[in-house]
């Protein structure tokens, strides 16, 4: 420490740094001789203040009251400008925060008396150390504005009261706070619908998700015997329904599976003299979109199970075999173990998607068929195709925003258990 | 200590928001909108831009309308097509930004939403009201104020098979009865087809027997007081249960079904819109015939109409000349045209009763059902029948009792009705 008592500073002083930065930003850096440093911090201040300053203050204004004068303000708007005024805002304080502490730091190293680097030697270390932050900036800055800020506004819409009766630019939003989620599990004719469809979603994905795997596997396994011929014509056949798309395939179903005049009854069920009411009876329906979804769905999970199969050693099985493991041992602590590590994080993404697979449950019967005493959703609605029906049936903007918004939290959930997933492959995969 | 910093950041921000305060304007009395509108009246644009329905045939009749008007007044026409169900969500967003169009087309029952959010002006029609067919105006009119000029109106009827049937069924005895002679379901053989499950088609057999969606007094509704579970309803739903439970009609019957069996010469009579005219047309050619609903109690029945008319954006600024442009379109000479290029029916009295439409044989009855037609309501409550009515009709085909499946979906109608406020 004594090498620099020369230059040390008792008179300076940090918290007068920090105070003057807080004050305007830059004037810290003044005082701590930092001219350009806060040449640049002062500009920068006074430049947002006068060309965002009154936008930023319109946007809170409205994201706060929501308007105050139907026709003339227009609550959709203001939520937006609120919404990008908050995120200008948040960067604006990033960097405000930055200049104090900057300014305290740089005090106490005066303080201390350390050597003040020059301009260049200055320069040269932001550019060093801040390099890679200089080049995610932009990415970063765009992202917020086309990936978070829509969610931020369907998050914001699902605490007002926007409904078809309540529409802007006639009428302006309220904020109703947890309103609408209480409304949802409270009000008999949310509540019911809500828990019967939440039910039958967790229902779907669960079932159809899990037949579909092991649909895919057990075929994989069986393509991939070595005592198979033809594998490649085989394979070929399996990947076809994968082929068709999705859209084509589940139309084509629905008319197939119409009780009365569709081939499965009369062409296929009318030779052991059966007749199933497919789209007219909630069970048999779910049991049509469940068959639907694993034939649509095996193929992926067929041809990613092939391919980790090829991958597997044939050294393991050797080995096995020496120790006079049996088929099912080598399945259960050879196969299984391989595949399964490998493929986790695309099988959660596989529920997740069905969680959320409108297509399949809306093309095929509309979420139908009715079921008496259940009011606003049909047999087989799951929360998505319901949120499609709030919104645009209905006009409930606000309730599907809240039922989005639980939808979202669950998808989340799956995501988060995907990364965990991926994080144990990378520290287990080499079994 | 950063923590500190932060948490001092974070209060100001706070007091930030809360110091926010809104932009300086009057309030009250004098609104920007009606100083502007006294002094842009009689001013004229250079154009007028206008919402087409994204149809190949229609814009291109609409194209040869806008032209004449040009010619006569000066006035450019700019004619953006966009299909009319996407309409309203885009002018919510483009009318404020100043995007928007001065008219957009759309069907007569969406008119309640739109008034709700405030997407239009009410429209003066002057003397040219008179003009209009009677449903027509009464479509277009919600809460005792005109919304739009009426262009296009539409219901369903009845279609026959010639070589089945040597005439459209007068009454509702003598379908029955051709139903009964002529279904054989087990050959795919049906007298008398039609999505009796939609309540849209199904709507007449109600009416005629004293049932309604909406009491109707004054030009508006009263959305409290719902005829679908009183005597002349439950009725309707006996008759049209009875079709199901005789076997006249199978529960899966959907549009695609019903056409193929048509067109294919095994049903005799179907009811359903004239837009299916062209495909029964190729099919079956000078086969085809057309008529009324059949009568019931020697009535015909009301059919639900719907008028498709051009509405006036709230945010217009040249509303007189959009106003003129939208009569110039559906006055007589320009409707017949419009009907004669696009093939939809005219809205205007003078020129559903021309020579043109009344001698298009098929089109003629349709042009008489509308006579005894009455508009869908377009209270924005409406939106919250369809469902529970529907799933009534579904339950009435499979057969449930009538009484109880239609007092469940009143209930579920009412229910909507206070959820959704």
């Amino acid at each position: 420490m004594s090498t620099y008592s020369e230059g040390k500073k008792k008179g300076h002083n940090p918290t007068l740094a920090m105070i003057l930065s807080i004050l305007l930003a830059g004037l810290g850096q003044l005082y701590n001789r930092r001219f350009i440093k806060g040449i640049i911090f002062i500009i920068l201040e006074v430049s947002f203040i006068l060309t965002l300053g009154n936008f930023i203050n319109y946007g809170l204004w409205g994201i706060r009251t929501l308007g105050t004068i139907p026709m003339v303000d227009h609550s959709i708007f203001l939520i937006i400008y609120g919404l990008v005024s908050i995120i200008i805002l948040a960067f604006a304080i990033t960097i405000y925060i930055y200049n104090v502490i900057d300014a305290r730091k740089q005090a106490f190293k005066i303080q201390r008396g350390e050597k003040i680097p020059n301009i260049r030697e200055a320069i040269r270390n932001t550019w060093d150390k801040g390099f890679p932050y200089i080049f995610v900036t932009p990415g970063l800055i765009m992202l917020l504005f086309i990936v978070v800020l829509p969610i931020l506004f369907t998050v914001t819409l699902a605490f007002t009261n926007y409904n078809l009766y309540n529409s802007p630019p006639r009428k302006l939003l309220n904020w109703v706070g947890f309103d609408n989620f209480h409304k949802l599990v409270t009000i008999d004719v949310w509540k019911d619908t809500f828990f019967h469809v939440f039910a039958w979603t967790i229902v779907w994905t669960v079932v159809a998700t899990t037949l579909q795997i092991a649909l895919g596997l057990f075929l994989a396994l069986l393509v991939n015997d070595p005592r198979i011929k033809f594998k490649r014509l085989i394979r070929t056949v399996l990947i076809l329904p994968w082929a068709v798309p999705a859209f084509v395939t589940i139309l084509i179903f629905a008319a197939m599976f119409n009780d009365k005049f569709g081939s499965i009854n009369r062409d296929i069920l009318s030779m052991f003299h059966l007749s199933i009411p497919w789209l007219q009876d909630p069970f048999w329906t779910k049991v049509a979109l469940i068959m639907i979804q694993t034939w649509l769905g095996f193929p992926f999970v067929f041809a990613l199970f092939t391919g980790v199969l090829q991958s597997i050693s044939k050294d393991w099985y050797e080995a096995a075999d020496v120790d006079g493991g049996s088929r099912w041992q080598k399945f259960k602590f050879i196969t299984m173990p391989h595949i399964f590590y490998a493929t986790a994080p695309l099988l959660i993404m596989q529920y997740a998607g069905n969680f959320n697979n409108f297509n399949i449950i809306y093309l095929f019967n509309q979420g139908g068929p009715a079921v008496r005493g259940q009011n606003g959703a049909g047999g087989t609605d799951i929360l998505i195709s319901w949120v499609y029906n709030l919104t645009f049936n209905i006009n409930q903007y606000n309730m599907a925003a809240a039922v989005s918004i639980i939808l979202g939290i669950i998808v989340c959930l799956f995501a988060f258990f995907q990364f965990r997933r991926t994080r144990s492959f990378k520290e287990e995969g080499n079994i | 200590m950063k923590k500190a910093l932060s948490l001092l950041m974070a209060l100001i921000l706070v007091m930030g928001v809360l110091a926010a305060c809104g932009p300086k304007r009057e309030t009250g009395e004098s609104k920007p909108e009606d100083t502007k509108k006294k002094t842009e009246e009689a001013a004229k644009p250079d154009k007028l831009v206008v919402w087409v329905n994204n149809e190949d045939k229609q814009k291109q009749a609409l194209q040869d309308i806008f032209a004449k008007y040009t010619e006569k007044t000066g006035i450019k026409v700019e004619a953006v097509p966009m299909d009319m169900l996407d309409q309203v969500k885009t002018l919510a967003l483009d009318g404020p930004a100043g995007k928007g169009p001065d008219l957009f087309f759309q069907p007569h029952d969406r008119i309640g939403s739109i008034v709700l959010q405030g997407l239009a002006d009410p429209v003066d029609l002057g003397d040219a009201k008179g003009d209009y067919i009677d449903t027509a105006v009464d479509a277009v009119t919600y809460d005792g104020k005109v919304w739009g000029a009426p262009l296009v109106v539409e219901t369903y009827g009845t279609f026959y098979n010639k070589d089945l049937v040597d005439k459209a069924p007068e009454t509702m005895d003598e379908l029955m009865e051709i139903a009964k002679n002529q279904t054989d379901a087990s050959k795919d053989k049906y007298g008398f087809l039609m999505e009796a499950a939609n309540f849209y088609f199904s709507y007449p057999f109600f009416a005629a027997n004293g049932g309604y969606v909406f009491k109707k007094d004054n030009g508006s509704y009263d959305v409290n007081d719902i005829g679908l579970n009183n005597d002349g309803a439950k009725k309707g739903g006996e008759l049209i249960g009875s079709w199901f439970k005789n076997g006249y009609i199978p529960v899966e019957v959907n549009p695609d079904i019903m056409n193929g069996l048509f067109t294919k010469g095994n049903t005799a009579v179907v009811i359903t819109g004239p837009w299916n005219i062209p495909t029964y047309k190729d099919a079956l050619g000078d086969k085809l015939g057309t008529a009324t609903l059949p009568k019931i109690d020697g009535k015909i029945p009301q059919s639900f109409v719907g008028v498709k008319s051009w509405m006036l954006s709230s945010y217009s600024k040249n509303k007189e000349w959009a106003t003129d442009l939208m009569k110039f379109v559906t006055n007589q000479e320009n409707s017949l045209h419009y009907f004669e290029v696009a093939g939809e029916m005219p809205a205007n009295k003078a020129a559903l009763e021309d020579d043109k439409v009344t001698s298009d044989q098929l089109i003629a009855a349709f042009a008489e059902q509308v006579k005894y037609g009455e508009p869908m309501p377009s209270a924005p409550e409406m939106q919250q029948v369809w469902e529970p009515i529907n799933n009534a009709l579904a339950f009435i085909a499979k057969g449930q009792p009538v009484g109880d499946v239609l007092d469940e979906a009143v209930k579920a109608i009412k229910d909507n009705i206070a959820a959704s406020k």
